[in-house]
């Protein structure tokens, strides 16, 4: 027995120096102790399993009842007497590793302490938490007794660890040293298991990648798996520090088993995800092999603690360990022979902690040692890092896919931006070059229909010799007048009649004078004719020219009345004047032909009533 | 008898020009000049007198414009008359921002080129229906921005208004408005109830006002630029 324990001791020695650096802190006070304090294992026991005869033996601690009792609950009380060696007036200080599940502490027949009720079963555990009191001077003799009640309930690891006794300077370290590894480190990995379990599962449930080949859903069950592992988890460690469970003994310890198996199998899969196993044809067997598993150890946890069978835990859990043993090898295998990182970090992990949980199956199971500590609990944080490890990649590689999604966006705005821009100059460039080419085309026609005739005509005047001067000049007037009303249309706001009849008076004003022929302006203001364009108000303006011209060349008029007025939407111009009239019903002089081919070209009427003393001519426009 | 210079560079045009001022008792002819040079030579001797200014735009070396803003600056007695070929907006607007109190056409007959000359002399300028309306819409869009800069160019407000104010009078504004619409000088003044002469006048201090409101433009867009300072500064 001592043996075992001494190699036991030496096992635990070398895996603290596996953990990792991390560990060293918690571990530090226990291996600055200033010199050993003195433990007491020689005890006295009277033996009292619950209905069943009481016994007395002498015997070493630990007493672990549940391998002396397996499958029994009851009560013992311990005597521990004890010499002292150290002088009696310096306080003694006591601290015992584990004792309980209840317990009852007295000295030499004084109560220092007590916890839980010692009479019901199955209540509130408080054999978790190392013990640490200060016996008083006053009551401490040469030759002391303790005298050790305890409590055990089935499968919860009651019973009583060794004592150790001495100056509080060498026990108080002990005291502290072990209760940071067992309780406040615990707590931190509780802290830090729920916190990465949380953070995991709201992942999952709230980032969805619909292309992601997966989930129907397009949700990542390697999140699902992962949350799921480290609440398990932290259930499972939970345990170890809670006083007062939510549920009653036994069901709490097959909840925290089953907790215990869903975090293995959890894992497991977790593992499966991160090396990309999951289309392989065993995988849906290994995951149906994984939740048998935990349904298992949950009733095998039952058994054990409820129909007094231990024995169906310890195998369970032996062939978790098993199971996780030869998945462990396997996928190490596999993550040196890929690349992948991640795949190589999980593998160490699952190494690291298969050995340690088989180390955790054998203390706690199978050997006699009461008062250790799971080191799964820490080995497992390893876990923690590496899914951390995982998230920070994937989101890495998800925000630069997305910084590269937009630059290659903003690349194709900007090709697209160009290509519009060059696309509406080109369209600019037709506009303009129709414009263009509109424009060259009225300057001829203008240049054909006004100046171009008219010096043409001025030409055949002098050339046939028979022409007066006055004739030729009055030829050649008409052109200038007919370039400066072709300038003067480029000016003309569109649509405007009243500034083209008022253009056209002022520049034939000086001609009406000339000729005597008083003029009558009868002109509205009116509003602009949408439908006149420069082509048509130029149009207007040429035919009203001829018209005016008319007049004065043949006419031999006194008076000239130009009347305009709106319509409907378009304007009725009239021409009046009381010469000596002329044919209409004769063939067209050239002038008027060209005079109704520009009324229809501008969308406008002519009517010409003729008779001597008045002649109108009207336009209609719209 | 009022002294006329006339600055062409087509000899025959000069001579038309000469012979139209012969006919008139009232003109003389004071010299002739064919550059822009020789008519700023002739102008900057103090002796000689001048009435009237007929310019051709376009000279060899150099513009009409610069003939007339000289004229006006060292003779202010002397009225300008721009010869013009076809009397188009844009020439004419800016020989009368420079100073020009008219314009001639070079197909006019002699009789109406000394009758335009005399008629200036009496207060009349020629104005077109397009020129009017030009002007008028120049004179709202210099109101508007002036309306719209006024709050935040409050220091510039002295140049501007130590200059004379160009505003049209309502009285200018309807006569502009009829002008446009074609009506004669004498169908206006038969509309407003007023002498032709009046009219007449109106159309001469528009052009005035023209002149000055380019010139205070000037001023007023050079302080804007920080090119003057401005005074009281």
């Amino acid at each position: 027995m001592r043996v075992s324990v001494a190699r036991l001791a030496g096992a635990t020695g070398l895996r603290n120096w596996i953990f990792g650096l991390w560990l060293i802190a918690l571990l530090a006070p226990v291996a600055a102790w200033a010199g050993h304090p003195r433990q007491l294992t020689q005890v006295q026991a009277l033996v009292m399993p619950d209905g069943k005869p009481a016994f007395a033996e002498s015997l070493q601690l630990p007493y672990h009842w549940d391998r002396r009792n397996p499958g029994q609950r009851g009560f013992a009380e311990f005597e521990i007497p004890f010499e002292m060696h150290d002088p009696l007036d310096r306080p003694l200080a006591v601290y015992v590793p584990r004792l309980g599940n209840a317990y009852e502490i007295w000295f030499n027949g004084t109560l220092l302490q007590k916890n839980g009720d010692m009479a019901e079963f199955n209540g509130a555990d408080f054999a978790k938490v190392p013990r640490y009191l200060v016996v008083p001077t006053s009551l401490l003799q040469q030759r002391n007794l303790f005298h050790i009640k305890v409590r055990a309930d089935v499968g919860r690891r009651g019973g009583l660890s060794p004592l150790f006794v001495g100056p509080e300077a060498k026990v108080h370290p002990r005291y502290v040293g072990d209760y940071r590894l067992r309780s406040t480190g615990t707590l931190v990995v509780v802290v830090v298991s729920l916190l990465v379990g949380l953070v995991a599962l709201s992942i999952w449930a709230t980032q969805r990648d619909p292309t992601f080949p997966g989930g129907a859903d397009g949700r990542d069950a390697l999140y699902l798996n992962a949350g799921l592992a480290e609440i398990c988890w932290t259930i499972s460690v939970a345990n170890a520090i809670w006083d007062h469970p939510p549920l009653d003994w036994p069901w709490w310890g097959v909840l925290t088993a089953g907790a215990l198996a869903a975090w293995v199998g959890s894992m497991t899969l977790f593992c499966m995800d991160v090396g990309q196993w999951r289309g392989r044809a065993w995988a849906r067997w290994l995951h149906r092999w994984v939740v048998l598993e935990v349904v298992a150890t949950m009733i095998a946890a039952w058994w054990a603690l409820e129909a007094g069978m231990p024995l169906a835990l310890t195998v369970s859990y032996a062939v978790m360990g098993l199971t996780a043993l030869v998945f462990s090898l396997a996928f190490v295998i596999a993550a040196f022979r890929s690349a992948s990182f991640p795949q190589r970090a999980v593998a160490v992990a699952l190494v690291l902690n298969t050995l340690v949980g088989l180390r955790d199956i054998y203390a706690f199971r199978l050997s006699q040692d009461l008062a250790g500590t799971t080191y799964l609990r820490y080995s497992s944080v390893l876990f923690g890092l590496v899914l951390g490890y995982i998230v920070v990649t994937r989101f890495r590689a998800v925000a630069a896919q997305a910084q590269e999604l937009m630059a290659t966006l903003a690349g194709r705005v900007a090709q697209k931006e160009s290509e519009l821009a060059q696309s509406y100059q080109k369209l600019e460039q037709l506009a303009s070059e129709r414009a263009r080419a509109q424009e060259r085309a009225r300057v001829l026609r203008d240049m054909h229909d006004g100046v171009g005739a008219h010096i043409s005509s001025a030409i055949r005047q002098l050339e046939s010799g028979r022409s007066s001067q006055a004739e030729v000049l009055q030829t050649l007037r008409d052109s200038l007048d007919q370039l400066k009303l072709s300038i003067d249309a480029m000016n003309l706001p569109q649509g405007d009649i009243t500034a083209l009849l008022a253009n056209l008076r002022y520049r034939l004003e000086p001609r009406f004078a000339a000729s005597d022929i008083e003029l009558q302006w009868d002109v509205d203001v009116m509003e602009p004719v949408a439908r006149l364009d420069s082509q048509g108000m130029r149009h207007l303006q040429f035919m009203l020219f001829e018209a005016l011209s008319n007049v004065l060349q043949h006419a031999e008029a006194t008076v000239l009345r130009i009347e305009a007025s709106a319509t409907d939407g378009g304007a009725v111009l009239r021409i009046v004047d009381n010469g000596r009239g002329f044919d209409v019903t004769a063939p067209p002089r050239k002038g008027l032909a060209s005079q109704r081919e520009r009324a229809s070209a501008m969308g406008a009427s002519v009517q010409i009533a003729s008779q001597p003393g008045r002649t109108v001519v009207e336009i209609r426009i719209g | 008898m009022w002294q006329v210079l006339i600055v062409e560079d087509d000899p025959l045009m000069r001579d038309f020009f000469a012979a139209s001022i012969a006919r008139r008792s009232e003109l003389a002819l004071a010299a002739c000049a064919s550059t822009v040079a020789e008519a700023k030579a002739w102008l900057d001797q103090p002796e000689h007198v001048v009435d009237v200014l007929l310019v051709d735009l376009g000279l060899p070396d150099g513009s009409g414009l610069e003939v007339i803003r000289h004229a006006v600056t060292l003779h202010p007695g002397c009225e300008p008359l721009v010869i013009s070929m076809f009397g188009d907006e844009e020439n004419v607007l800016a020989s009368i921002e420079a100073g020009a109190l008219g314009y001639l056409h070079k197909d006019s007959t002699p009789d109406d080129v000394a009758h335009t000359i005399l008629e200036m002399k009496a207060g009349a300028s020629p104005i077109s229906p397009m020129i009017a309306r030009r002007v008028l819409s120049q004179f709202r869009l210099m109101n508007d921005r002036a309306a719209a800069a006024l709050p935040q160019v409050a220091p510039a407000e002295p140049v501007v208004s130590g200059a004379p104010r160009a505003e049209l009078s309502q009285r200018e504004q309807e006569v502009l408005e009829l002008i446009s619409r074609g009506y004669s000088y004498a169908e206006i003044a038969r509309l407003r109830a007023v002498s032709v002469h009046t009219v007449q006048t109106h159309i001469k201090n528009l052009y005035r006002k023209l002149a000055v409101r380019s010139r205070s433009e000037a001023v007023f867009e050079a302080t804007q630029l920080g090119l003057l300072a401005r005074p009281g500064r």
